[in-house]
């Protein structure tokens, strides 16, 4: 199965990814509602992405009261609008911290790899996103550990 | 012959039993279903109320699906008695069913507080379709509601109630509201934040007796001014519902005691969801986790178990998460723990709390409090609780997390709790829509 595969080395925290998937899943730049959420490190000397990494038990999917989630055509966990009531218990039953309420649509909202064609991927201009054939994994945390060290500050607002 | 699976309850966890034995055994083995009700889910009740969906939005399996899934009915039925050593439970018809594999999954009941005038007309329970319906059509705008009871099942309903209409007035016996989701501080908050929004919630207020007078309710408190109401709902806790397996010799405590293949003293029964006592994956203890996703999984590793895969479960983590009027409330694990080690911080200019609990290096428990519209909220909710089922050692960052408590999501990061969560499955697969299970004929 295709998947996201993130290099976080690569990443500038331009917050690109973030811009365009906002724009792909709701018509509009708010990187609130971006579903690929940026995180720095080291005192905002390095970044990286970080989304739903399609995990193999689908959490969100089994605790959904109502099979308002979905596996789609290219293989995502997607919500499907018209049957989710709004109830939260997908965004406490993932692990990842990969899907989330939104507020004024009172549905839940995740990431859905665009149908196939993922806007983070071709809106990264430094190769740290790739849309192939790959084992998930954990792609940022051993890139986050290393930067453990000087977990810097506290976090500027606009960066989640 | 086929194997043949009673199950007692077709709330959450008995409905994810028997798809999980069909996505399993695709049709070979016989499944009966004994319930009162037909199958639905309580939680989606809320948005019944709210007239946000309409009835049949609640219901997880409708009769001719059963009957696709190969699974026979004893609908609005219920058992009555059980006898293990003749494998053989009895319903409130005197019909006796035997069974190979037996599933426990009858859930809770309310409770309404042991006072005169309960159980009087116009006094509702909000539990179960039936009195969803009847207190749906009662409301009308303006109608006075006056709710008793401040804790989780009162909140999931508060917004539907303002949004019919209601002029609604809460009162809670306890000295402060959601006294068994959250502590004080985030008590504290959210009554703010209510009394901001107009909702009037009265802690410790102590009714002593519902009358009726002209037409109106009237109720009664210890030390305090009458109130009058249209309609009062009580909503005052739940009890498991295990009267029917008095003397069946099944070993239970608050709940039937279950290992971790969800089997009960007897091999060949199992029980799940609200009335199962199982592992908590948290403290390693047993306890009852009377929520959905408890009862999801619980029916999923029984169901597993019960069609001959052997399953393991690790455990089931307590969590909550509930929003009244814009506010969200969370809460995740051994949150009252009051021998944990706690970190804590609230916004001076926001209602944003976060409560962290740790044994030692370990999260164990988490409160969050924030606005729905917050994007720190959205994504701090479901990281907390990814780091609480983790489990992992948070070393370095926890002194981080003591300047910060906000700074979850790094924590998360750099931790590697995504690496540790990865093999840490149920069953390691999405369950399957259940219109697309193949049953065999
Ligand atoms: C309004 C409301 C909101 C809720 N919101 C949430 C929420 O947001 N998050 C959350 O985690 N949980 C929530 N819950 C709790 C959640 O619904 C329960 O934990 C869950 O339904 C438990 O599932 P269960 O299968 O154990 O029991 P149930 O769903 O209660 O199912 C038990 C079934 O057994 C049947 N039965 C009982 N006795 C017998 C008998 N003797 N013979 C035959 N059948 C019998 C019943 O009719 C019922 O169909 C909410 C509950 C309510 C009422
Ligand atoms: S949102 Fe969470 S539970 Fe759902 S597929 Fe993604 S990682 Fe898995
Ligand atoms: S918020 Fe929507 S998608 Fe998530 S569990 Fe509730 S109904 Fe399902």
């Amino acid at each position: 199965m295709k998947a996201l595969k993130i290099i976080p080395e690569n990443c500038t925290g331009c917050m690109r990814c973030e811009l365009a998937c906002s724009y792909e899943q709701t018509g509009t730049f708010q990187p609130s509602k971006a579903v690929i959420r940026v995180s720095a490190f080291e005192s905002h000397t390095s970044y990286s992405p970080y989304t739903c990494p399609q995990c193999a038990e689908a959490w969100c999917m089994t605790a959904c009261p109502v099979e308002a989630i979905v596996i789609s055509p290219a293989g995502a966990k997607d919500v499907v609008n018209d049957i989710c009531v709004g109830c939260k218990l997908c965004t406490i039953a993932c692990p990842y911290g990969t899907i989330f309420y939104d507020a004024d649509l009172h549905k839940a909202f995740k990431c859905d790899l665009c149908g196939g064609q993922p806007a983070c991927v071709s809106a990264c201009p430094r190769d740290a996103i790739f849309y192939e054939e790959v084992q998930v994994t954990d792609w940022v945390g051993p890139f986050a550990a290393e930067r453990a060290q000087a977990p810097g500050g506290p976090l500027a607002v606009g960066v989640n | 012959m086929a194997i043949k699976h009673v199950i007692i309850g077709g709330g959450t966890a008995g409905w994810n039993a028997i798809t999980t034995i069909r996505e399993i055994d695709g049709g070979n083995s016989e499944i009966i279903l004994v319930s009162d009700e037909n199958p639905y889910s309580r939680m989606v009740l809320p948005y019944y109320l709210s007239r946000e969906i309409g009835e049949s939005h609640v219901f997880t399996a409708s009769e001719t699906r059963l009957g696709q899934l190969k699974v026979e009915t004893r609908l609005g039925r219920r058992a009555v008695s059980l006898d293990p050593n003749a494998n053989k439970v009895v319903l409130d018809d005197d019909e006796e069913i035997q069974y190979d594999n037996l599933l426990i999954a009858t859930g809770s009941s309310p409770v309404r507080a042991p006072i005169p005038g309960a159980d009087a007309p116009g006094v509702h329970s909000f539990w179960t379709l039936d009195q969803a319906r009847q207190l749906a059509a009662e409301l009308q705008p303006g109608t006075r509601v006056a709710m008793i009871g401040a804790g989780f099942i009162s909140f999931t309903i508060l917004d539907s109630l303002v949004q019919r209409g209601a002029d609604l007035k809460i009162f809670e016996i306890a000295p402060r509201i959601l006294p068994r989701m959250v502590d004080d501080t985030g008590a504290g908050i959210v009554a703010k934040w209510l009394a901001d929004k107009g909702v009037q919630v009265q802690a410790g207020a102590e009714v002593t007796s519902i009358e009726e007078s002209g037409g109106a309710k009237v109720l009664k408190f210890k030390g305090g001014p009458d109130v009058e109401a249209d309609v009062v709902i009580m909503a005052t806790g739940i009890k498991t519902n295990l009267e029917w397996l008095e003397g069946s010799g099944v070993e239970m405590n608050a709940g039937i005691l279950v290992n971790d293949f969800l089997r009960s003293s007897e091999s060949n029964i199992y029980a799940a969801g609200d009335v199962a006592e199982g592992l908590d994956c948290v403290t390693g203890e047993k306890a009852i986790h009377a929520i959905e996703p408890t009862a999801m999984q619980h029916g999923r590793v029984a169901g597993a178990n019960m069609a001959g895969v052997e399953t393991v479960y690790s455990g089931s983590l307590l969590m909550n998460i509930v929003g009244v009027l814009g506010l969200e409330i969370a809460s995740f694990g051994s949150w009252d723990d009051p021998e944990a080690e706690v970190i804590e911080a609230v916004q001076p200019d926001r209602p944003a709390y976060r409560k962290l609990l740790f044994r030692g290096d370990r999260l164990t428990g988490a409160i969050i409090l924030g606005s729905e519209g917050d994007v720190w909220t959205t994504n701090d909710v479901g990281i907390l609780k990814g780091l609480v089922h983790s489990g992992n050692e948070l070393s370095a960052w926890k002194e981080q997390l003591r300047k910060n408590p906000f700074d979850v999501k790094r924590a998360f990061l750099a931790t590697g709790a995504a690496a540790a969560l990865l093999p840490k499955t149920l069953l390691g697969r999405p369950s399957v829509p259940e219109r697309d299970i193949a049953v065999s004929s």
